[in-house]
């Protein structure tokens, strides 16, 4: 399953509710039709994981997420050995050792015998595949997701550099592992820290910003479908106000869609300084944020009108 | 086609771009994927594969309007411009002429549609360093040498014109009227180029403005009009704040410990129970060794919050296993060891007046951040945080921000810390402007509630 060409990602990423703008569809088409991983940077809850989910829907592929984290190591992302499994594997050698080395003449005899016999105590049995390991191995192509690789350690970008490139793993015990199918892999990034350049260079990068105005109120209508275009026209222009001024977080789109549908719920028909003021906790999540925005709420949904 | 994008390309690694053949090769591959038709289509494509980072974007898209709408291309799709020609005459009668200067030269070039010379020129008036001759620390080195380039660009003008008017390859009024006009855009162009000093575009800087207001009073009080009996308040609640640090700390060391089973081990012992596995081994995951360097301004122009800074990078030192603490004012000069061997508020007196520096020199933090260079760059690595206190105050010596640049490519994170308001920043000698694209945090720091807010949300 691929996209034809960018407008084709456009319509296809639409009907599974997620609208982008064009330079996100071209991207996202030179990454599927070339094998490369895409890098997604921007702010907090523009989409950057949406895009991959979308992806996914979309194209009807399995999605594969690894959430990153400090102090992620490979046991978590990629495999893990079934010790307890293992355990019990020892303890039936114990039993069947007798069976294997009896009979033999010479002590040479019996450890060859025992060295030809399988070596399962370390092998494909015993392995607990983990979400790089599955993407790789599955049969079908999936999308990978390495959501906030930001907030891994150095250690594992380094580590994700071969899978990347030559999409394999080595397993030490075992051996290298080449991708049955290449994954559409997106790696998302908040820019808690800056990349390394071996990791760029293997990643088609692409910047997701807040979206244009127009943009933004197609989504809030696309998503949200009961709600009245002049409601949304005044909430959308209000978040961009918002988002104007100086805050710790500012408000990103997932935050305008549930202030949106609680709007609805409350049977908000204008949206005015005082139902901003009571609503507020939906968009502004420090006291300080809010604070600032009852002190400007006038002007805020002023402009809007 | 390919020639253009190489031509591209070469600009942008003069431009300072890390472009690697394999990106060439992918994007020239990507090229076939998109209808070349669709401006936006080709530029996402440039831009996906060259600029790879949000602080690159805004410089590269400056870049590529230059390359590809400003400067003349041979690729032009339409019909060719019949004014294009007549340039390359008019340039080729001027090279005949051109004297050696080298940036005349390449100001010429850059008129025909080669901006290589013209933007490596430009990279290097922008990254001179200044040499180290006693005396003549100020920035003029770049200030003269982009003089020299705008005397030359003034000489191309003149020179464009006195040839248009005595008009040698006789051209029609019409047609020199809009070659002189061509001509006069490009070196505006120029011009332009030389003017702008580009500085990375940091949105993802995280700016700390407003702060919550643990203590009413005293929590605002800027630390430079504090009373003797304030002064002990705030010792007592710094000693607070230092102890909730170290719980913040010891809390990840006890998370950390809980490790996973190590088969190996585990098997490796069981031999000596006939291969039951009676004792079970974990494997210990060492908390990850976060390393902190800092450097502390303690001229006279922040000394009454050095004094609480002080206090901070020395229970910072306490908490974690690897810190390297320094002091400036014009060098640098460690001091970790007084702060490994002596009682906090010893320690901070003998650094305020004992260490090797001149405690008298005008702040220059572009020595400092030479000093650093020179001697300490290899402390950093990605795992280090640096965090740097002072007001950025350089008494107009050259900032040398590049060098801080340098740094933020080599630490996990810069956290910059301001004792100064922040209304008064990039006002005078502060330098704050140059330095700030380069932080990955940036906080204001001159009171109480600032110092405790940023201990609490301090992730390292």
């Amino acid at each position: 399953m691929k996209f034809k060409d960018v407008e084709d990602v456009q319509e296809k990423l639409q009907k599974a509710e997620y609208i982008t703008s064009r330079e996100i569809a071209t991207v996202v088409f030179l990454a599927s039709a070339t094998g490369k991983p895409i890098l997604v940077e921007g702010p907090a809850g523009v989409g950057k994981t949406e895009l991959a989910k979308a992806v996914a829907r979309s194209l009807g592929l399995q999605l594969i997420r690894l959430q990153c984290y400090e102090g992620l190591d490979e046991s978590k992302a990629l495999y893990e050995w079934e010790y307890a499994k293992q355990l019990l594997y020892t303890q039936m050698v114990r039993e069947k050792i007798g069976d294997v080395i009896s009979g033999a003449h010479t002590l040479a005899e019996a450890v060859d015998r025992i060295a030809s016999q399988e070596d399962a105590f370390f092998s494909e049995r015993f392995i607990q595949p983990r979400p790089l390991l599955q993407a790789i191995s599955s049969e079908e192509t999936v999308v990978l997701l390495i959501d906030e690789v930001d907030k891994s350690d150095p250690e594992f970008e380094a580590f994700l550099l071969e899978l990347l490139s030559d999409f394999q793993v080595s397993i030490p015990e075992i051996g290298t592992k080449k991708a049955k199918n290449i994954p559409f892999v997106v790696l998302t990034s908040n820019n808690y820290r800056d990349m390394s350049d071996a990791l760029k260079r293997r990643c088609i990068h692409i910047y997701i910003d807040y979206p244009e105005r127009e943009l933004e109120m197609r989504i809030v209508t696309l998503k949200i479908p009961g709600i009245t275009d002049r409601l949304a026209t005044s909430l959308v222009d209000a978040v961009r106000n918002i988002r104007e001024l100086d805050l710790k977080k500012r408000p990103c789109i997932s935050e305008t869609l549930d202030w949106a549908r609680s709007l609805l719920a409350l049977q908000v028909e204008d949206l005015t300084p005082d139902v901003l003021v009571t609503t507020l906790n939906m968009i502004c999540k420090y006291k300080t944020d809010s604070d600032m925005v009852k002190v400007n709420a006038a002007n805020l949904v002023n402009q809007a009108r | 086609m390919v020639k253009a994008i190489l031509r591209f390309v070469a600009c942008c690694r003069t431009a300072g771009y890390r472009v690697s053949t394999s990106e060439v090769l992918d994007c020239i591959s990507q090229l076939e994927l998109v209808d070349l038709l669709d401006e936006a289509g080709f530029r996402a494509v440039l831009r996906a594969n060259f600029a790879k980072s949000r602080r690159e974007q805004a410089h590269f898209d400056q870049l590529y309007h230059l390359f590809f709408h400003e400067l003349r291309q041979d690729i032009s799709l339409d019909e060719l411009d019949p004014l294009s020609d007549k340039m390359d005459k008019v340039l080729e009668k001027l090279q005949e002429k051109a004297n050696g200067n080298r940036s005349h030269r390449a100001i010429l070039d850059f008129l025909s549609g080669n901006p290589l010379a013209f933007l490596e020129m430009m990279r290097r008036i922008q990254t001179e360093q200044i040499d180290m001759g006693q005396g003549r620390k100020f920035n003029l080195g770049p200030l003269s040498s982009r003089l020299e380039v705008m005397v030359q660009l003034n000489d191309v003008r003149d020179e464009i014109d006195r040839f248009l008017s005595d008009n040698p390859l006789h051209f029609a009024a019409g047609t020199r009227r809009d070659l002189a006009s061509r001509f006069n855009e490009q070196l505006e162009n120029a011009f332009a180029l030389l003017l702008r000093e580009p500085r990375p575009h940091n949105d993802g800087l995280r700016q700390v403005k407003t702060h919550d207001q643990y203590l009413r009073q005293l929590g605002e009080r800027p630390f430079t009009s504090l009373t003797q009996k304030e002064l002990e308040q705030m010792r007592e609640i710094i000693d607070k704040l230092v102890r909730k640090l170290k719980d913040v700390v010891s809390r990840r060391y006890a998370t950390n410990k809980r490790g996973i089973l190590d088969v190996k081990k585990t098997l490796r012992r069981a031999d000596r129970y006939q291969g039951v596995p009676m004792e079970i081994r974990f494997r210990k995951r060492p908390p990850r060794k976060g390393k902190i360097v800092t450097l502390c301004d303690i001229s006279s122009s922040v000394w009454a919050a050095a004094r609480f800074m002080l206090n901070i990078l020395y229970s910072l030192q306490e908490c974690f296993t690897k810190v390297n603490s320094f002091v400036f004012v014009s060098g640098l000069a460690e001091v970790t060891d007084i702060f490994e061997t002596e009682e906090i508020n010893h320690a901070i007196e003998k650094v305020l007046k004992e260490v090797a520096i001149d405690y008298q020199a005008p702040t220059d933090y572009g020595e400092t951040l030479r000093h650093f260079k020179r001697d300490y760059m290899d402390l950093l690595n990605k795992k280090t945080t640096l965090i740097i206190i002072g007001d950025a105050r350089s008494n107009y010596f050259h900032p040398e921000d590049r060098i801080l640049g340098e740094m933020r490519e080599k630490c996990r994170r810069l956290i910059w810390l301001n004792p100064e308001p922040e209304q008064i920043w990039n006002t005078g000698d502060s330098e704050m402007f140059s330095y700030k694209p380069h932080c990955h945090e940036l906080r204001q720091c001159r009171n109480l509630n600032q110092l405790i807010d940023f201990v609490e949300e301090l992730i390292l």
